[in-house]
């Protein structure tokens, strides 16, 4: 009893609101400085790499080679996190709900964060991300079994022509790169044929390989095996010159067809994120791809590095939302 | 080639697989996953052992839980869960593990002769597998259902239909439509397996424990009871070839991974069986042939991914992946350009074989002694594994949602005899049907003659009638046998 009567005179004498008001400040002002320190200090904890496609394709491997040499060149580790559904949709999602802090980051590419948010309603939009680092881009490359009654792109689309649906090739997802870039070349060619989709570029090919199916056009570290082997036969690449690898196949436009898709590998963050943070990601990208371990390791896995920072990235990717509005338009 | 180094890196991975394996939540899928960055920088022969070793240990490893707590560690041990712990409850936890010991090393070992043997032939024969083709063989996947119904196919079937629709919740895998989501972004890439399977096997069984209470402490044989004699696993061959050969042949097909062999194994032994009635209490035959038909996976699927550089599943996708970092480009070139290498991957497939006898009976030494630790310790233990396994799966914490209902609606189906498996078995194939078979339409233009004018799917479609057929004049005969005492009664 004796000590509430104290109690009650504190408060009257003011001394627990102090006490309370001061506790709340200091509260708030040390959240004020957690804030500041966290863009200062910026990595203090694991980065999150997430993968939005399912592991094996070329978009986990190279997550895996990225996040293995990440951290001397963030300070913090990088941790892959492969998070796949929905053709894309569910890992890019994610990252858009997730926290704008810099602790999680979209390894994307252009139909996953420019084409289909333009063409279907999805549960995030383009601007939900801003383009840190382009890591590269490769084309497709249309290619056939080698049984198919068609060898160059020209007997293919005459093939077509002559058996309007007839033509059964394998496909990615709907507005996946591989379904695009057939959709285009049947757009420009006024031709119908008839793609299956097997929901990932893997599948695909084991149709095209199985007999199940007769072209297909995917990253050349996807097919140049089975074409150096025989199985298949490589008509164009999607892209104005040829590819390093494959120096043979002639460039689509070149032959007269004008599909030209590149397929950037990249890295995004959720909107929102502040600039320091943005930047200090995209240095470290810098880096890293000039690590020569990196280099080795994408070497084997036949790909290359044309990085671009977060500026030239984000003026190309503004540039690529128009072109692919364009290809959407295109296509319907 | 040969190092001391590769064996003791094969040796470190299998380790670190069957620790991984046995914990519920830690996939082997993940185990890879998580380890083969690690690799790229390592010297070949060292780094390849170790994730084939980890490989196959986390799905061995799998099975110990299974086993002992009644948690599969991995979606591929669910069938060995069933007799496994009925045999484990019975205070015989040793046999059980040895069983499943057995049964695993004798599948990956003949799985792996065929590897080094026929690779390039099967997988030939592998890769004419379509749509239409893999259809017919989800469509027989699912008359498994009907051997582990327990003693009513009606409610066999309802729980299975359940899993169907269950598993229609998602983005449709061909148009990317939601559906069923309600909005919520973690449904859209559907229901997630492991965390349900984790909540209807393991949650529910301890809710029903703890339901007993302290009304029946059940007091097991401390020791695990005897191991498994000679007699008993001579016994045991027959049943785990068999069931080795499935897996074998289902793990060669792109796309069907070891948690759809084991229950297909499972099934066909019990048709095959003379007792199936002992299926489902604690059949040494049922631990034999799920678990040699999950095991026999693991080296079969390295077939389609090595001859043509296809991965049948997530694991062999990773797997291709540090093939590849390593200059070895899995595919139709690779035995040409690196016959030495590749051989003496195999001789580290069997070698691991045996390490792996070594060190499952070590494991098993000292997990029969887990029936020890009393009821009111073990259960709370594993139910916080129950909600660390769901959430590792995505690191997501919804999944630990979908965990506790699937332990609720476990729960309940328990107490109205509604069976499991069925459920876990419909939503496991269901998704890969629907796929199939919206392929096989498309390529077929929407016609159904695709089904019977490609010769293996007009096989397949022949041995389905026939084993539907079997199924129904088996069970015709059975409710004959069945009537015919009651008949005498009434006379």
């Amino acid at each position: 009893m004796k000590k509430f009567r104290m109690l009650k005179s504190a408060f009257r004498r003011g001394i627990v609101p102090t006490v309370i008001s001061s506790i709340l400040f200091a509260g708030l002002s040390a959240s004020g400085i957690a804030v500041a320190e966290s863009i200062e200090d910026f990595p203090s904890k694991p980065i999150r790499f997430v993968t939005p496609y399912p592991p094996g394709g070329s978009h986990s491997l190279h997550a895996g080679i990225i996040t293995t040499v990440a951290e001397p060149y963030f300070g913090q580790p990088m941790i892959s996190v492969i998070r796949s559904g929905g053709g894309g949709v569910v890992g890019a999602a994610n990252v858009a709900e997730a926290d704008p802090d810099g602790y999680t980051l979209l390894f994307g590419d252009p139909t996953i964060n420019s084409l289909r948010p333009q063409v279907e309603k999805l549960p995030f939009e383009i601007d939900d991300f801003v383009p840190v680092a382009r890591i590269n881009y490769s084309p497709a490359v249309f290619v056939a079994r080698a049984d198919a009654p068609f060898s160059t792109m020209e007997e293919m689309v005459q093939f077509a022509r002559d058996n309007p649906d007839d033509l059964i090739y394998s496909s990615d997802n709907v507005n996946g790169w591989t379904y695009t870039v057939f959709e285009l070349l049947k757009v420009k060619t006024g031709t119908t044929m008839r793609g299956v989709e097997f929901g990932g570029g893997g599948p695909a090919i084991t149709n095209l390989l199985g007999g199940n199916t007769m072209a297909y056009a995917g990253a050349p570290s996807v097919v140049a095996d089975h074409v150096e082997s025989g199985a298949l036969k490589a008509l164009c690449v999607t892209d104005n010159k040829p590819w390093p690898t494959m120096p043979d196949v002639k460039p689509c436009p070149e032959l007269g067809y004008d599909v030209v898709f590149q397929f950037w590998r990249g890295v995004l963050v959720p909107a929102k994120t502040p600039q320091p943070i943005i930047d200090k990601l995209s240095a470290g990208f810098a880096e890293l791809v000039k690590d020569k371990g990196f280099l080795r390791l994408i070497s084997s896995i036949n790909s290359k590095v044309d990085f671009a920072d977060h500026e030239t990235f984000s003026k190309l990717f503004a540039k690529e939302v128009e072109d692919m509005a364009a290809i959407a338009k295109s296509m319907e | 080639m040969f190092t001391v180094i590769t064996i003791v890196a094969a040796g470190t991975g299998l380790l670190a697989g069957i620790f991984v394996g046995a914990l519920p939540g830690l996939t082997a899928t993940m185990a890879v996953a998580v380890l083969a960055p690690f690799t790229f920088f390592i010297d070949v022969t060292i780094g390849i052992p170790f994730l084939l070793g980890v490989y196959k240990g986390a799905i061995y490893g799998g099975s110990i839980p299974a086993i002992t707590i009644n948690t599969p560690g991995t979606a591929a041990s669910a069938a060995t869960a069933i007799d496994g712990h009925a045999l484990a409850r019975r205070g015989r936890i040793r046999l059980a593990l040895e069983t499943s010991l057995f049964a695993s090393v004798l599948a990956d070992l003949l799985s792996t002769i065929v590897l080094i043997m026929v690779a390039a032939p099967l997988a030939s024969i592998a890769i004419r597998f379509g749509p239409p083709e893999f259809v017919l063989l989800y469509l027989f996947a699912l008359t498994m259902i009907a051997g582990v119904s327990g003693d009513d196919f009606v409610k066999g079937l309802f729980s299975a239909v359940a899993g169907l629709l269950l598993a229609v919740i998602g983005l449709d895998p061909m148009s990317g439509y939601q559906r069923f989501t309600f909005g919520v972004t973690e449904l859209m890439g559907g229901i997630s397996l492991v965390p349900l399977l984790i909540g209807m096997f393991a949650l529910s069984e301890i809710l029903i424990q703890a339901e007993k209470g302290r009304r029946t402490q059940e007091t097991v044989a401390g020791h695990g009871g005897k191991g498994l004699s000679w007699r008993q696993a001579r016994a045991l061959i027959p049943v785990s070839l068999r069931s080795s050969v499935v897996g074998t042949g289902l793990g060669a097909l792109p796309g069907l991974g070891a948690e759809i062999a084991c229950w297909i194994s499972y099934g066909l032994a019990k048709r095959r069986s003379k007792r199936p009635q002992r299926f489902g209490k604690g059949s040494l035959a049922g631990i034999s042939a799920a678990e040699a038909g999950n095991n026999a996976v693991v080296p079969a699927a390295l077939i389609p991914m090595m001859v043509f550089g296809i991965p049948g599943d997530t694991i062999t996708a990773v797997l291709l992946g540090a093939f590849m970092a390593h200059d070895l480009m899995p595919g139709p070139l690779l035995f040409e350009r690196s016959p030495v290498l590749i051989y003496s991957f195999f001789a580290v497939l069997i070698l691991t074989n045996i390490l792996l006898i070594a060190f499952g009976l070590f494991a098993i030494r000292h997990m029969r002694h887990i029936t020890r630790i009393p009821p009111g310790l073990l259960y709370p233990a594993v139910t916080v594994l129950c909600f660390a396994g769901a959430f590792s799966v995505n690191n997501s914490s919804f999944d630990v949602v979908i965990m506790l209902a699937g332990g609720l609606i476990g729960y309940g189906m328990r107490k109205i005899d509604l069976p499991i498996p069925p459920l876990v078995i419909a939503l496991l194939l269901a998704s890969g049907l629907e796929n199939a078979l919206r392929q096989s339409l498309m390529l077929s233009g929407g016609t159904l003659d695709i089904f019977y004018t490609r010769p293996i799917a007009l096989t397949l479609m022949l041995l389905l009638g026939a084993s539907v057929s079997m199924l129904i004049w088996r069970q015709w005969n059975l409710r004959k046998s069945r009537s015919r005492p009651t008949k005498r009664v009434i006379q």
